[in-house]
């Protein structure tokens, strides 16, 4: 036990001196524990210096504009934007110091003015409802109904969610547009042409599109992890079918389907390049008035704007998480609910109604998921002219041999994305694994590190992109130094940060679950934490890291708004910039762009399926 | 009777196998644990001798297994210090304290096989003994009865099986102590008994400190060395298992481990009249809700401490089921049957007497009213 008493077991004690050659080897295990057990406090330094450079530094600069005026701190702009009705609708009345139930009466009145920021919420609020509508049937049909298929379907919904929105942007353009698919269906039946463009329906049902899903996926998950004995006990209490629905499976499922809502209400309030596309300016969002006030060099009115934005953001996230730490239910089901068969068993309204519905669902939700990239593809194929032709291919290839250097060429928009979007994941991996190690723990202040780090899913893409062009592409002057990050890597660390919380929240849901005595018995057996980490913790959420790599590749292959920003100029641009650099010439070549954008983004996809298991988080 | 005394030449063996002068392995000073406003661990003092199989036993809550934990290094104490013979080892992380621990759910890694399980402390160290890390497992599994078993998943393996594979497991290293929080509680009794015996003859033949963490006092007394009965965070009595079933040192020991009757009084007088003087051995009259009974007397320290009570004072005391005996007249009280119990080789038969229950064995059911008497000598008086 002391120093030199020797072990019961044996003669050497572990750290057992041995020969020159085991000197050497000795000195080298030293030196590899010593690495070992920094590696993850060394992980956490870098992974706070890798966010204070892209993130925290280049966002606070834009911050700072806000309240700094002529050397001068100062909340005039912030309090500007707030008392304006132009912003803030009949609320500034209220910030210019009238009271609440004037504001109230005239917000229940017929003229009530919404402002940017209101009609920016009361789309989100809108589309969170759709996507709820739409995404919590269609967890029904997951959880509850065996069919063929059912697994494939089950991976199929992530697709939405990682889709380029400047690629969905072009496939709701080619379904709902003026010459459509949905319009030419309608002139074929003799009806007139229905008008969505530029409509908040348009809108709603692309927020749709990308949330729903998401919905469907958080809310099937818990659906899942019902215990089937909870629903048992209930019903030989005397709870009905429905009783038992409502008591024992609804308060576990609706945690999830408020982790959904709250996530897609924070989206879709931070939308820009779906609003840009569907809804143009006359109905512009609170971030599409940032991107102009930031386009028209008015820093400081964008970054109050962006403050204000962020502030309702990281509220109902926080609203939420308030939620989640009172209500969750952790037990994991033992034994899931059995699902029914799809096919109708017996010809009941029981049995019957579900599936009538079921079978409604499927109809909107084709309408909805299928037509808009159906659309894409077919109008990639289509002249002008109606006819089936491969000029929009041919089109991108001609501008590969021939374009100028300024002109956007295919090959190096799907070469930048791929290289982009391997160096974007290898770097949020290694920082959403240590972010969700330091989060799993409980200590106090657990829940600020967590938000500090998760931020980056709700301030404005436009702002960081901004930050990260004023901030260090222009350079910084730091001690007389001047440190700038060229465009690339500029965009690569700007991906990472978008991508690595989507990493922490696959992989720390199953750390979190992880028996805590399986860490501590590698940690008694003589393993540093690191090494637990490796050895033990990391091998047994491998379909999280899997699926955590996943996203930060799609997020990369999809991002828009801080590429846009920092891909001026250079000849970094990826496929999403491409599109959209397309986009404002004619459909045709655009939607091609988007079927290569949606290929590669697949084949990468079932690259990287292919080294983790199935897997069960958002 | 007689051979149910207590004999001053058993308490030498009760010190058995590490011997009271064996040097301190693991010393705990004023170790507190406190987590927000609640004491999980309550200034605990313990000295666990080199060699041997400690036991903490107490009800659920008391703070064995946190106090397990400050051992282990998984947590850190508020206050106080925990050495490893001699040296603090307070901030040393788990994996440089060479302590082996089992866990009640065994914790196996699910994704590597049983040798894997077992070799895998051998990652960080070298096999002790000089022998190659394959030939480590290899005698490891033997030990634990399970040869031949390196390349099997330990899911498909029983739970009896998994618990001795986590024994390998923790052992492999050559660790130091062993640490095993309740790792039979997931089996099935009669498996428990089997395992326990088979942990124990480990133990002795490593010859390693073993802290044992159980909330089952009848566990705690078959396998240990020394048993501190906790309770509320704090160890209420540190003694062999003989000392702590014979002179309980509280009520709560006196309750917790083994069936007893616990009567509570009034010292009356010394059994012969005269006031009971500071140290004499004599039995006390007590008067029990009214009934006067004679208790004591077992000779000098060896069965508590009547002698120091004078007339006037309040006693509690003990009395195990088997010392209560149904028939004897003198020196007893007449009680109601309540209900019996067959147990198969005794009955376990509850009594009721102005409102307390009394727990005597017999060989044969009873019914009616009966009455119980009992030698005064048998009665531990608990001082408390």
């Amino acid at each position: 036990m002391s120093d030199g008493s020797r072990g019961p077991v044996g003669e050497e004690s572990r750290s057992g001196e041995h020969s020159d050659g085991g000197r050497v080897a000795a000195g080298w295990h030293r030196l590899r524990d010593r690495l070992e057990r920094r590696a993850l406090a060394t992980a956490s330094a870098a992974t706070v210096a890798v966010l204070l450079v892209v993130f925290y530094y280049p966002v606070g600069t834009v911050l700072v504009e806000s309240v700094v005026v002529n050397g001068a701190v100062t909340l005039a702009v912030f309090a500007e934007v707030v008392r304006d009705p132009f912003y803030t609708g009949e609320f500034a009345r209220l910030f210019a110091g009238e009271g609440p139930l004037a504001v109230a009466r005239a917000f229940l009145g017929p003229e009530r003015r919404l402002g940017i920021v209101g009609f920016t919420a009361y789309q989100a609020a809108l589309s969170t409802l759709v996507s709820v509508a739409l995404g919590v049937p269609g967890a029904y049909l997951l959880a509850r109904f065996e069919f063929p298929g059912r697994r494939t379907l089950r991976s199929l919904t992530i697709v939405p969610f990682v889709l380029p929105s400047i690629m969905v942007a072009v496939g709701f353009v080619a379904a709902f547009g003026r010459t459509g698919t949905l319009n030419t269906v309608l002139a074929a039946v003799g009806l007139g042409p229905v008008e969505l463009m530029f409509t908040l329906e348009a809108i709603l049902i692309a927020h749709a599109f990308y949330n729903a899903p998401l919905v469907a996926r958080v809310t099937t998950a818990a659906w899942e992890s019902v215990d089937a004995s909870a629903v048992e006990t209930a019903r030989s209490l005397g709870a009905g079918p429905f009783q038992a629905f409502r008591h024992v499976v609804a308060p576990q499922v609706y945690p999830a389907v408020l982790l959904g809502a709250a996530l897609t209400f924070v989206f879709t309030f931070g939308t820009f390049p779906i609003v840009l596309a569907l809804g143009g300016f006359e109905l512009a969002t609170v971030e599409v008035f940032v991107y102009r006030l930031a386009r028209d060099l008015n820093y400081a009115e964008a970054a109050a704007l962006a403050v204000l934005e962020l502030l309702i953001s990281l509220s109902v996230l926080a609203a939420y998480l308030r939620y989640e730490a009172s209500h969750t239910v952790t037990s994991r089901g033992v034994r899931p609910l059995p699902r029914r068969p799809l096919r109708l068993p017996e010809l009941t309204a029981r049995e019957l109604l579900p599936r009538l519905g079921l079978g409604v669902y499927a109809l909107v939700a084709a309408l909805v998921f299928l037509v808009p990239i159906a659309s894409m593809l077919f109008a990639s194929v289509t002249g002008g002219d109606g006819a089936l032709t491969l000029d929009h291919y041919r089109f991108l290839l001609e501008r590969q041999r021939t374009g100028a250097a300024f002109q956007v060429r295919p090959w190096p928009a799907v070469r930048n994305s791929l290289v982009f979007a391997a160096a974007s994941a290898l770097v949020a991996l290694p920082m959403g694994v240590v972010v969700a190690v330091v989060t799993t723990r409980r200590y106090r202040g657990r829940a600020l590190v967590g938000a500090v780090a998760m931020a980056p899913f709700a301030v404005s893409g436009i702002l960081v992109g901004l930050g990260l062009l004023r901030g260090l592409v222009f350079g910084v002057e730091i001690a007389g130094w001047r440190i700038a990050v060229a465009g690339s890597a500029a965009i690569v660390a700007a991906h990472a940060v978008a991508g690595y919380p989507f990493v922490v929240r696959t992989v720390a849901p199953g750390l979190e679950s992880l028996d805590r005595s399986l860490v501590e018995s590698a940690r008694a057996l003589g393993a540093s934490r690191a090494r637990v980490l490796r050895d033990v913790e990391l091998p047994l959420v491998w379909p999280g890291v899997v699926a955590g790599a996943a996203f930060a590749v799609a997020i990369s292959m999809g991002e828009f708004t801080a590429t846009v920003v920092l891909a001026t100029g250079a000849d970094a641009y990826t496929m999403p910039v491409a599109i959209e650099r397309f986009i404002g010439r004619r459909l045709g070549p655009a939607t091609a762009m988007g079927v290569v954008l949606l290929v590669v983004t697949g084949l990468s996809f079932v690259v990287i399926e292919r080294l983790g298991g199935e897997y069960d988080g958002i | 009777m007689g051979s149910e005394r207590p004999d001053p030449t058993r308490e030498a063996s009760d010190a058995d196998a590490p011997g009271a002068d064996a040097p301190v392995a693991v010393a705990l000073a004023g170790v507190s644990k406190r987590y927000d406003e609640t004491a999980a661990v309550e200034n605990v003092d313990l000295r666990i001798r080199e060699g041997e199989f400690f036991t903490l036993v107490g009800p659920s809550g008391c703070g064995k297994t946190t106090t397990l934990r400050l051992i282990a290094g998984f947590e850190a104490p508020t206050a106080g210090a925990i050495r490893f013979g001699g040296r603090d080892v307070s901030g040393v992380p788990p994996e440089d304290r060479n302590v082996g621990v089992v866990f009640q759910n065994y914790a196996l890694f699910p994704h590597m096989t049983v040798g894997e399980n077992v070799g895998y402390g051998l990652r960080f160290s070298d096999p002790p003994g000089g022998v190659s890390r394959e030939q480590r497992v290899r005698d490891l599994l033997d030990l634990v009865d399970l040869p031949g078993s390196a390349g099997r998943d330990p899911e498909n393996l029983s739970g009896g099986q998994q618990q001795r594979v986590a024994m390998a497991r923790a052992l492999a290293p050559g660790p130091d102590l062993l640490l095993l929080d309740e790792p039979m509680s997931a089996l099935d009794a009669r498996l428990r008994e089997r395992l326990r015996l088979q942990v124990r003859s480990i133990q002795q033949e490593l010859g390693i400190t073993t802290v044992y963490v159980t909330h089952d006092q009848e566990e705690a007394l078959s396998v240990s060395d020394r048993v501190a009965v906790m309770r509320e965070g704090t160890p209420e009595q540190v003694a062999s298992p003989r000392t702590v079933y014979r002179r309980p040192a509280s009520r709560f020991v006196a309750e917790f481990v083994g069936d007893n009757n616990v009567f509570e009084g009034v010292v009356v007088e010394g059994a012969d009249g005269t006031d009971a003087g500071p140290g004499s051995a004599e039995p006390v009259l007590v008067d029990v809700g009214g009934e006067t009974l004679c208790v004591g007397g077992g000779g000098a320290g060896a069965d508590g401490d009547a002698g120091s009570l004078s007339p006037g004072d309040a006693v509690t005391f003990c009395l195990r089921p088997q010392h209560l005996r149904v028939g004897r007249t003198d020196n007893g009280v007449r009680a109601a049957v309540e209900n019996a119990e067959f147990l198969g080789e005794t009955t376990r038969v509850h009594l009721e007497w102005e409102n307390r229950e009394l727990v005597v064995r017999t060989e044969d059911p009873l019914s009616g009213r009966v009455t119980v008497g009992f030698d005064p000598a048998d009665a531990h008086v608990i001082d408390d």
